[in-house]
């Protein structure tokens, strides 16, 4: 089983960052404005490197998901965030101006999700024969932050909401891969950390060009090919 | 000798990407690109020649050269070589001359991205390599700048994005499954997801499988995943969709094979097959509805584009000697047929100037040699003898009725004969009908250059050609990649 | 079942009784000194029903026995929880097992239930405006409320607040764990609703804004003390059960004794003020929502609720 067996204390610490991640991720899909998407996702990324420590620590201080946390901090919690920040104060834009969803239907369908994860979760703990909740924790947690990252980039019209819902779906993948497989090398961690970093400055270039040729970021605008 | 080569796969386009960025000359930067290009189709033709069907492993196991790597990095080369011809003539027709040199440092770095992603051993590294292609294609969509180019390059990567991001959870889950056997900390090869993939757990096999399945079925544009494709692949300019869809759907494809070759290790009871299968048949379905009422030219070589990859996609769900190597045959063919319908519909979208189809008539009558070209090629997409593209179908619908999978090649063989029919009534109506009023057709349409119509030749031939003789030697070849995917047996 | 616990179990009724008109006085005060403004007496309440049991009754002629029937029905369900819950001691009291969590909740339901009858009795167009809104708060807030008593049954694994009280108390993993704390949040969100306090606040003296007072519109003299003092009641008992239950768990009575229970008294204001000041705090940094937006701060309640159920099965 490659999971270590964890502390009472340092089990409910796993959880609370995890499930914290969960939760920022609903703090943005309970909102219209862009800003608190921002801080919510800047938030989400800390509670992941707070989780990264735990884990860290739990495994005899392994000085490489330390590393991993003080990146994970350092760079999805404050350089992502920042180049998110350039992006939206450039544009005239700060909120959700039509929606397509209530953010309070969209909570209740979340919570929904989340139910709907737990039970694929248990299906495949009880398929593998694997004690431990925190198998169960980490797949919950993964898969409802992929359903409800999927949610907010289809129900939401701006940009740079789908911008910050592409990277909560990245993060959703880095809890559980934390959880499920510190093991993994560093390398390839290292590596999808500045995929990230350089997909968001494409991300700000094509931004900045739908601004300027398009004349908004509403991706309701966005209907001239068809068919 | 082989490692040389693969050096050369990746340092000439590099090096390309460099110069272009200095240059400031577009003809200068198109002359570097093609040159490139030259020296990478030679490199892999050279490393398919020398490498035969073995398998080579470089620097610590992070690079794989083996038979199906070498035939797509094939099928890559050849589309980036008849594209690099084809923009010499193309690209000054928009008028965009000073931003040429990063267009073409941006296409000569899109190939290298798609010719290193089939040598990458290690699963994540490929994800990378994926992620990396779409992040330099988005640009290259985007490369008219007007308002149709910035909404097809925008849902381009918002979708594929998300999507290959779910390829990236099945790629944790297939880590996850294999900690179990090789401990918890592992390279992940594909020879290590292979050697753990019998004691993993069925179920969850069955899950990453179908994650990786619709994540990178997202990138090869199976349905109904494929929503970003007509927009991205009609908005590009025509070199750059000939290469999004004669190469990069081709490196995308291979990383679902990878897996569907680890999920069947593993005892599952065929379900990851069956998965793969049904969205081939989907995609087809849609592809034929679509292109039967189709109103723009090079939307309809992109839902084309979809059909194919869903023959492939079948292909390599029946599995077999046949379905396996008429997939890979049928992957040549499509690239070359691929480009050579889009450097004819970009040929005759700048001449008549529009996209529409009801504005291209009598296209026969003005443009006696590529429209010949075009037609033949229009042919030989649908699938009809004596093109490439009838033998690889064929041998994909044996397969079907061979592996129990009839009904998928029933659908199969009614949907091409749809397809058929419906493909060929544009062309049809764009050869023979009279134009639209007496202003179309008063119109004479700009000249073509023959730098735009030799790669048509070029890309028809070596199709006519692979169509009336299917070499032994590549049939061996197909052969015993099939059977290295253990496809043979059930 | 000894004389001494029944002393106690009526001075919990009793506790409850006197000192809620001083939590509301407290809160009220607050409210105005945060924004720098004096404010009332802490002792004003008692005052304000001291002046309201001397003042004559006026019953309106379209009223019938419900009119008398609902605060006196209000008042005494409001008597009859404070035995359910740890007030004073941490261990049952006599006919503390009544009705355990979820009874609790429904007996307060019942008491709001015959208000909202009481609303609808007199036929006046105010009365029935404030009953139709506080139905519709209700239908938002009550599941949430079930969800989160289900959610603490399922942390204790058990149906009575004192196991869930010893639980949290003993370990303290469980009282950082995820679903401890998103209970905490679902439960204050549903405090700030059914206290109204901001940004639900229906005891605006507005006809047309009105929600609660609404209700209560037609009533006068003693029977306006009697439904004043339950809802304060009320709000007194949610305030415990929030912290004896589950946020500050520590400072109950372990033995009974008579010097213990003044000590849990106090304590039990000491708490109460930092959980005043904190539900003030959170009042002044928002302004009052439009009534189609109460579904917002309730949906995420419910989701907290949601969430902390799914991470008691984790």
């Amino acid at each position: 089983m490659p999971l270590h067996p964890l502390s009472p204390l340092a089990s409910a610490l796993l959880s609370l960052t995890a499930i914290a991640g969960l939760l920022c991720v609903f703090v943005m899909l309970g909102s219209r404005w862009l800003d608190k998407y921002l801080y919510a996702f800047a938030a989400e990324s800390w509670a992941i490197a707070a989780l990264a420590a735990v884990i860290a620590v739990s495994r005899n201080n392994d000085p490489e998901l330390y590393l991993i946390a003080a990146l994970t901090a350092l760079f999805r919690g404050l350089a992502l965030p920042y180049l998110i920040w350039r992006m939206i104060r450039r544009l005239a834009v700060t909120r959700e101006l039509h929606e397509i969803l209530r953010p309070a239907s969209g909570l209740v369908i979340g919570a929904a999700a989340v139910v709907f994860a737990l039970a694929v979760s248990y299906r495949l703990r009880d398929s593998l024969n694997l004690g431990g909740a925190v198998v169960i924790l980490a797949l919950t947690v993964m898969i409802a932050i992929q359903l409800i990252g999927f949610l907010m980039l289809a129900v939401r019209q701006e940009a740079v909401t789908q911008v910050i819902g592409l990277l909560v779906l990245e993060n959703g993948i880095l809890v559980g891969a934390l959880i499920l497989i510190p093991g993994m090398p560093l390398l390839i961690e290292l590596m999808l950390l500045f995929d990230v970093l350089i997909a968001v400055a494409c991300f700000g270039v094509l931004v900045r060009y739908l601004t300027i040729h398009i004349g908004t970021t509403s991706t309701l605008a966005l209907k001239r090919l068809v068919g | 000798m082989i490692g040389a080569l693969l050096l050369v796969l990746a340092i000439a386009p590099a090096l390309v990407v460099i110069f272009c960025l200095l240059l400031r000359s577009p003809r200068g930067a198109a002359a570097l690109n093609l040159a490139g290009a030259v020296a990478v189709f030679m490199a892999a033709v050279a490393l398919i020649l020398l490498a035969g069907g073995g398998s080579y492993r470089f620097w610590h196991d992070y690079i794989l050269f083996d038979a199906p790597a070498a035939w797509v990095v094939l099928c890559a080369a050849l589309v980036y070589l008849l594209s690099a011809i084809y923009a010499i003539g193309y690209m000054p027709q928009l008028g965009e001359d000073r931003r040429l040199p990063q267009f073409y440092a941006l296409f000569a770095g899109f190939a290298l991205a798609i010719l290193v992603s089939p040598l990458m051993n290690n699963a994540a590294l490929y994800w990378i390599a994926i992620e990396a292609t779409t992040l330099v294609s988005t640009f290259l969509v985007a490369f008219e700048r007007a308002a149709e180019s910035l909404e097809a390059a925008w849902k381009y990567i918002i979708v594929v994005s998300a999507g290959i991001s779910l390829a990236l959870f099945g790629t944790v889950l297939f880590y996850w499954g294999g900690s179990f056997a090789l401990g918890p900390s592992y390279n992940m090869t594909w020879d290590a997801l292979l050697r753990a993939a019998p004691g993993m757990n069925p179920s969850l096999v069955m899950f990453a499988f179908l994650l990786v399945l619709v994540g990178y079925g997202t990138k090869v544009g199976l349905a109904p995943m494929h929503t970003w494709l007509p927009d991205a692949h009609s908005e590009s300019p025509a070199p750059i969709s000939a290469m999004l869809s004669g190469a990069l759907l081709n490196a995308a494809m291979l990383g679902i094979v990878r897996f569907l070759k680890i999920a069947d290790a593993a005892p599952t009871v065929g379900l990851p097959r069956t998965a793969l299968v049904a969205l081939g048949a989907l995609s087809l379905l849609v592809a034929a509805l679509f292109i039967v009422r189709q109103q723009s030219i090079k939307r309809l070589m992109a839902y084309s584009s979809v059909e194919h990859m869903g023959v492939i996609a079948l292909g390599f769900g029946f599995g077999g000697v046949f379905g396996v190597a008429g997939a890979l045959y049928h992957m040549l063919n499509h690239a070359l047929n691929k480009s050579l319908m889009f450097f004819g519909a970009g040929n005759m979208m700048r001449s008549f100037g529009s996209k529409q189809i009801k504005d291209l008539r009598r296209v026969g009558a003005h443009f006696p040699v590529p429209a010949a070209l075009w037609l033949a090629g229009a042919v030989a997409i649908t699938g009809a003898p004596p093109f490439g593209l009838f033998l690889s179908e064929l041998a994909v619908l044996r397969a079907g009725f061979e592996r129990a999978f009839g009904w998928a090649a029933a659908l199969m063989a009614v949907l091409l004969i749809v397809i058929f029919v419906g493909f060929l009534n544009h062309f049809r109506a764009m050869y023979w009908d009279e134009p639209a009023d007496w202003a179309a057709t008063a119109r004479t349409p700009l000249a073509m250059s023959l730098w735009c119509v030799v790669p048509m030749a070029l890309a028809l031939l070596p199709l006519l050609v692979l169509g009336l003789w299917w070499p032994q030697a590549v049939w061996r070849f197909l052969a015993d990649i099939a059977h290295s995917l253990k496809a043979a047996a059930p | 079942m000894s004389l001494r616990d029944i002393l106690l179990q009526i001075a919990q009724v009793l506790t409850v009784l006197a000192f809620s008109p001083l939590l509301q006085g407290t809160i009220l005060k607050w409210e105005e000194r945060v924004q720098r403004a004096r404010g009332p007496s802490l002792f004003q309440p008692y005052r304000d029903l001291w002046k309201l049991f001397h003042k004559e009754l006026v019953v309106p002629q379209t009223a019938s026995f419900i009119y008398w029937l609902a605060p006196i029905v209000a008042f005494t369900a409001m008597l009859t929880v404070p035995i359910l819950i740890p007030v004073l001691t941490d261990y049952p009291l006599p006919l503390s097992d009544m009705g355990d969590i979820l009874g609790g909740g429904l007996i307060l339901t019942l008491g709001s239930f015959m208000i909202v009858l009481a609303g609808l009795d007199s036929g006046s167009a105010y009365g029935g405006i404030g009953a139709s809104r506080a139905v519709m708060v209700a239908i938002l807030a009550e599941p949430t409320l079930i969800l989160v008593f289900v959610g603490i049954t399922l942390l204790a694994k058990a149906m009575l607040p004192f196991v869930v009280n010893h639980l949290l108390v003993a370990s303290p993993a469980v009282y950082w764990g995820p679903a401890h704390l998103f209970l905490v949040a679902a439960f204050f969100i549903l405090l700030l609703v059914e206290t109204d306090r901001l940004p639900i606040h229906s005891s605006t003296h507005i006809e047309v804004y009105m929600i609660e007072e609404a209700r209560i519109l037609e009533y006068s003299g003693p029977l306006l003390a009697i439904l004043k003092w339950a809802s304060m009641m009320k709000q007194f008992i949610l305030y415990t059960i929030f912290c004896n239950v589950l946020v500050i768990p520590w400072g109950l009575s372990h033995y009974g004794t008579a010097l213990g229970a003044f000590g849990a008294l106090l304590a039990l204001l000491g708490k109460f003020l930092a959980v005043a000041l904190v539900v003030v705090f959170v009042e002044t940094a928002q302004s009052r929502l439009r009534f189609y937006r109460y579904q917002e701060p309730l949906a995420a309640s419910f989701l907290l609720a949601v969430l902390a159920i799914v991470a008691t099965q984790i």
